[in-house]
């Protein structure tokens, strides 16, 4: 809320400088976001009086001026308005001045005159709204002073809370001054001279739905003079952020932001009957609203009608034919009050959302019904010259006695961890107005509205600590009962108290302390696999992304989750459900969850490319979304891409670019870290027939360069990881306008993603008896899995076997590949003999036979 | 065989050795000498058998002159020796040298994402007091990310969370990580010391200062007596280890639907040091958190008595954190992933 201090002032004195008061408020809770110097940017504008003005000698329609500007002889300026007569005080911008837009104001010639400056309109100083004539300024300023010091002002933007829609108006925000200053408030005087015949013999109001309207205000004035508002007046709507239209509207808004208040003027020549009738719209009911567009009504909105039709969108809108113009005589003051979910809704529905409906939203002060209507009236008699009809018709003129909140200062004192004496809580809730009483015993305090009342009686607490305590303990408890003012809606239990004392006391008061309660049990983190990978993945030079987890329906369709085949990793949610979808997104590019993590890597591919850059490295730990029946799922997954130099280049190396060898090498050490057995690959897609599929693995993949990676947990039959890896599919990248070559692509379950430990390490002595090594070349056939091998080999040579590598692939010429491994034996305890070498080895060669692979001679 | 022809010849063995040893470059030719001369077959063996025809009387003198031909060739043998595998080592040190002005070989080097990363030190510090870390689903239901939290439907507070909401009935993909409040209560006793950190949604425009996905990290103290100066004693330490010992902080009223009374939390400018400067709005302090007692609606919705728990909650966004620490003035650059920015993190 934007608040001219100038203003402020009206209701409250203030002693501070506005950066002193921006700190006082903001520790009492209303934040200065900011101080706008307004006028600031008027510089070299100075006030002048006028001693002549003539008619231009070549142009009929400019004047000649001369201009007393207190320094120095008078100015000549040629001016083109009509409404400048000498001795008036006028605003005279020098040459040199910038006016607000930037404009500069320079010695120029027009029509053979030299005119040394230019004579301003309200406009163009932002002042007022009036464009056509110069700003008569109050005959007693003084000549020669800079404008900005006379009408300038500090202009506060306050944030104002949702719970404190009492603040959103000058009297509110004064109130909050006077709780930091000790200043009084002074609301403004309403006093009204009412004349002819009652409203009531003009005016009737029905209300139909009084649970949406519990309080409808009506007043009439009559004989009103449609125009402009006061300079004034003008100054400070502008200041305040609003923009002046004529007096009757001005007065309504002044009301709204002085009191907070929203009022509606009606021009009451166009209420048929002198009657309103507030009621929901019927079905087909069309109206055309202040912004001139023809609405069709649906029948939540609450309106404000005639006997004809409607009038306005109760709280919302006016409508363009009740409109007060430059004919209305007679205006018909509404001063509402609705029920807020009500307006909320119907805003939204409309999307209109006003300074009036946002008012609306956060509840109204009832007593504000009354006082803003009458406000209005002395107003319009003010600037209007309107006459005020005696009276005013009120729905429900009795108006509800303050609330109370009983509240124990001892508790207050234990949320707060602060010993603030009774005496010295009901110190401070007088100084936002709520007086304090000794509660009558028996009285209930609200520790809790929702979900339903939570009341406790501190009698009966009392006395059970009493007997707890023993005979000695005290037992009458200490109780009172705050009066809340009417205006605040936001006190409602004993905690709404205990912030009222804190925040008045100053939080800066509270004291410090570091907790002494009990600790907690230990909870293992669910972050420690996830950390370990990250940390590893980085070592081995890959960087860390966060991608948005919201994308496009085409990115979502592209990489659907695809269940895992055969089976599930250990502790980890399987991918799965339909996508779910966003159903008011910001724009159709993130308007669904994703599944996988593979478009946004490629994407981070993609991106950085375009930025140059060759070599592209890595990671993201991310979670994918779908729907099962009605309820939402999520799994988290880890991938990766890889795609040009897989060292960094250099003059002293040879390039090597990344290839799929380089992401399964990745997956071997993430298995080490996880405690898995080596992983082992098949083809992911089983062919290497070309296929025009879109969609899937096999779009996604180089059907001959992929691979589903599987690797269970070291002595357990679980899977601990499983994904797919492979290159992308050269026709996806170019789809996808990637520039590069090859990109290694993998997503992959990995077991204590979600939340899991990492087991220790067994950790073996070590053998201090030589090993031995051999060789083994194997020639199998080409669809025989390299894993199958590696792991026959382990079976068959049982617990003597410390390790197996495979250091030669060579295809052979009659087809068939032939894989060479080295074997290494070892005992913990002994050199194992020759006979014993031979026979293992015998032994892995049957069964490697047994595959239908043959000992390569 | 005299005697005095083996002693000749013995001594012109030594001389033609002791100079061909002289003669020899390389080491190879001087393993070559040795053999020739001192082996099993060289050519002072094949002098010594020549000793069986002396007499027994002139033996013990001529095997001390062979021995002493045999000491001065071992010797010089080893002095060539030495002085050969010196100068090769020499040559080969020559051969070596690099131009060591030039760069080395780089090594691949990852980095971790800075929001992860803050997260992660946020967690780290508050475990330092005793909290642990849980998480919670990020496609909510109304009922836990408004509802319980004291947000009814249609509240204008609702305003201050501008929703992302999903196909599927009820849910919205939640704002805040607060939810999480309450379903750490439902699972977990007190006493409660409880950190959530994790992504969040908004519908919310893109700017420098906005974005539609960030993360927050939440945290949830309640036991007893969990007051609100714990709260406050415990973000001073938090600042502190955050932005440096003897930072500045302010603790004002704030204001959350589902915490009374509610707290913002500023420190002192990281930009200007609190003088004031456009960084902080002039103000000198920078918020960094929102805060609060438990709202007694909230605890009563995650199963606790407000008569005998209190606590309190704070939320934090640690790409703010971040860009606090680190001078970053741009949001975006945080889900963009450019390379040159990540690197630039350690």
């Amino acid at each position: 809320m934007r608040v001219p201090l100038g203003w402020l002032r009206d209701y409250v004195d203030i002693d501070l400088t506005p950066e002193q008061l921006a700190e006082r408020l903001t520790l009492l809770g209303m934040e200065v976001k900011g101080l706008e110097r307004w006028g600031a940017d008027w510089q070299h504008v100075v006030v002048g009086r006028l001693l002549t003005v003539e008619r231009h000698p070549r142009a009929d329609r400019l004047s000649l001026t001369t201009v007393d500007v207190g320094a120095g002889a008078p100015l000549s300026i040629v001016c083109g308005a009509t409404n400048i007569a000498p001795g008036q005080h006028v605003p005279v911008a020098l040459p040199g001045a910038v006016l607000p837009g930037g404009r500069r104001i320079e010695r120029v010639e027009k029509m053979g005159v030299v005119s040394n400056g230019m004579l301003c309109s309200g406009d163009e100083l932002a002042l007022t709204s009036d464009a056509d004539g110069i700003l008569i300024l109050p005959g007693e300023t003084q000549v020669g002073r800079e404008l900005a010091d006379l009408f300038g002002d500090i202009v506060l933007d306050v944030d104002v809370k949702p719970n404190r829609g009492d603040v959103l108006s000058l009297l509110g925000l004064a109130r909050e001054v006077s709780a930091a200053t000790g200043a009084p408030v002074r609301p403004p005087v309403i006093e009204l001279s009412e004349h002819g015949a009652p409203t009531a013999d003009r005016l009737a109001v029905d209300v139909l739905e009084p649970e949406l309207c519990p309080r409808f205000v009506g007043r009439l004035v009559t004989s009103v003079t449609v125009g402009a508002s006061p300079d004034l007046v003008q100054m400070r709507l502008r200041a305040a952020g609003q923009r002046p239209i004529s007096n009757v509207v001005d007065a309504s808004n002044y009301v709204m932001l002085e009191l907070g208040k929203p009022i509606h003027t009606f021009d009451a020549a166009a209420i048929h009957d002198g009657r309103i009738i507030v009621r929901r719209a019927l079905a087909g009911e069309r109206l055309e609203t202040l912004d001139h567009v023809v609405r069709d009504l649906d029948e939540e909105t609450l309106l404000i009608a005639d006997p004809v039709g409607p009038s306005a969108i109760a709280g919302i809108m006016g409508g363009a034919s009740s409109e007060v113009s430059g004919q209305t005589r007679d205006v018909i003051v509404e001063s509402a009050i609705f029920e807020p979910v009500s307006i909320r809704r119907t805003g939204q529905r409309y999307a209109l959302r006003s300074e009036a409906s946002l008012r609306f939203e956060k509840g109204q002060e009832f007593r504000n019904a009354r006082i803003g209507a009458d406000r209005t009236a002395q107003l319009l008699a003010s600037w209007a010259g309107g006459s005020v009809a005696p009276g005013r018709v009120d729905t429900h003129p009795e108006e509800p006695e303050r609330s109370r909140v009983a509240f124990r200062p001892a508790r207050v004192g234990r949320l707060l961890g602060a010993a603030i004496p009774a005496s010295e809580q009901r110190l401070l809730l007088a100084r936002v107005g709520i007086e304090t009483a000794e509660a009558p015993p028996g009285t209930r305090v609200v520790v809790s509205v929702e979900p339903h009342p939570l009341v406790v009686d501190p009698w009966a607490a009392s006395e059970t600590e009493a007997a707890l305590d023993g005979p000695s303990a005290p037992a009458a408890p200490e109780v009172f009962v705050a009066l809340v003012p009417t205006w605040r809606r936001d006190l409602h239990i004993e905690a709404d108290v205990a912030e009222e004392v804190a925040r008045v006391r100053g939080y800066e008061r509270t004291p410090g302390s570091l907790p002494d309660t009990p600790m907690p049990e230990f909870r293992p983190s669910p972050l420690q696999v996830r950390d370990r990978v990250r940390r590893v993945l980085a070592g081995a030079g890959l960087s860390e992304v966060v991608t948005h987890a919201l994308v496009s329906p085409g990115d979502v369709e592209r990489f659907r989750a695809s269940p895992d085949p055969a089976g599930v990793v250990d502790g980890e949610a399987d991918a799965g459900g339909e996508p779910i979808i966003v159903t008011n997104p910001l724009s159709s590019q993130h308007s669904m969850l994703r599944q996988r993590l593979l478009g946004s890597l490629l994407e981070v591919v993609r991106s950085n490319i375009r930025q140059g850059r060759e070599d592209v490295a890595v990671f993201e730990i991310g979670k994918g979304y779908g729907r099962v029946q009605d309820r939402p799922h999520e799994w988290w997954r880890l991938g990766f891409a890889l795609t040009g130099a897989a060292a960094p280049r250099a003059w002293n190396r040879p390039l090597v670019m990344f290839d799929l060898d380089d992401g399964k090498g990745i997956l071997e050490i993430l298995c080490h870290e996880a405690g898995l057995e080596s992983v082992s690959f098949e083809p992911l897609l089983g062919t290497t027939r070309p296929s025009a599929a879109s969609d899937g693995d096999q779009a996604t993949f180089h059907p001959g360069r992929s691979a589903l990676a599987t690797a269970r947990v070291a002595g357990l039959h679980a899977v601990g990881l499983r994904g797919r890896i492979g290159e992308v599919h050269p026709r996806l990248l170019d789809e996808l306008e990637i520039r590069a070559d090859r990109v290694v692509l993998c997503e992959l379950s990995l077991r204590g993603l979600t939340r899991g430990q990492l087991a220790p390490v067994r950790a073996a002595p070590v053998p201090r008896v030589p090993a031995v090594e051999r060789d083994l070349a194997i020639v199998v056939a080409d669809d025989v899995p390299a894993a199958a091998i590696a792991a026959r080999i382990r079976d068959e040579a049982g617990d003597l076997l410390r390790s197996v590598r495979l250091f030669d692939v060579y295809p052979m010429p009659g087809g068939g590949r032939s894989l060479a491994y080295r074997v290494v034996l070892q005992a913990p305890d002994r050199t194992l003999t020759d006979e014993e070498i031979d026979g293992l080895i015998a032994g892995v060669v049957a069964g490697l036979e047994r595959l239908g692979g043959r000992l390569r001679t | 065989m005299d005697l005095a022809t083996l002693t000749a010849d013995l001594e012109a063995l030594r001389d033609r050795a002791l100079s061909a040893i002289a003669d020899v470059s390389d080491a190879a030719s001087l393993d070559a000498l040795s053999v020739d001369y001192l082996g099993k077959k060289g050519e002072l063996t094949a002098v010594l058998r020549g000793i069986g025809g002396l007499p027994p009387d002139d033996r013990p003198r001529v095997g001390a002159i062979a021995n002493e031909v045999r000491v001065a060739l071992e010797i010089a043998l080893e002095e060539r020796g030495s002085n050969l595998r010196a100068s090769e080592l020499d040559r080969r040190l020559t051969a070596e040298t690099v131009d060591v002005t030039l760069p080395g070989r780089p090594i691949r080097r990852g980095t971790l994402h800075p929001s992860i990363e803050a997260m992660n030190e946020i967690c780290e510090i508050f475990a330092q007091f005793g909290f642990v870390v849980h998480e919670s689903p990020e496609v909510e239901d109304d009922l836990t990310n408004f509802q319980m939290l004291n947000i009814p439907l249609d509240h204008p507070a609702r305003d201050l969370w501008d929703t992302l909401y999903v196909d599927l009935p009820g849910h919205l993909l939640r704002t805040h990580t607060s939810p999480g409040q309450i379903h750490v209560m439902r699972s977990t006793p007190p006493p409660i010391r409880a950190l959530l950190p994790g992504r969040c949604f908004r519908y919310e425009a893109v700017d420098a200062s906005h974005g539609f996905e960030f993360f927050q990290v939440e945290g949830l103290m309640i036991d007893r007596g969990t007051t609100m100066a714990d709260l406050k004693g415990l973000l001073d330490q938090f600042a502190h280890a955050m932005f440096g010992a003897g930072r500045k902080t302010r603790f004002r009223p704030g204001y959350y639907p589902f915490t009374e009374p509610s707290v913002a939390f500023d420190v002192e400018c990281l930009v200007c040091g609190g003088v004031g400067c456009p960084a902080c709005g002039r103000s000198g302090w920078m918020t960094i958190l929102g805060a609060g007692m438990v709202h007694s609606v909230v605890l009563r919705y995650g199963g606790l008595d407000p008569e005998e728990y209190q606590g309190f909650a704070f939320g934090m966004g640690p790409e703010r954190i971040k860009m606090l620490k680190h001078g970053i003035t741009d949001l975006r650059l945080f889900l963009e992933n450019d390379l040159r920015f990540l690197e630039q993190f350690r």
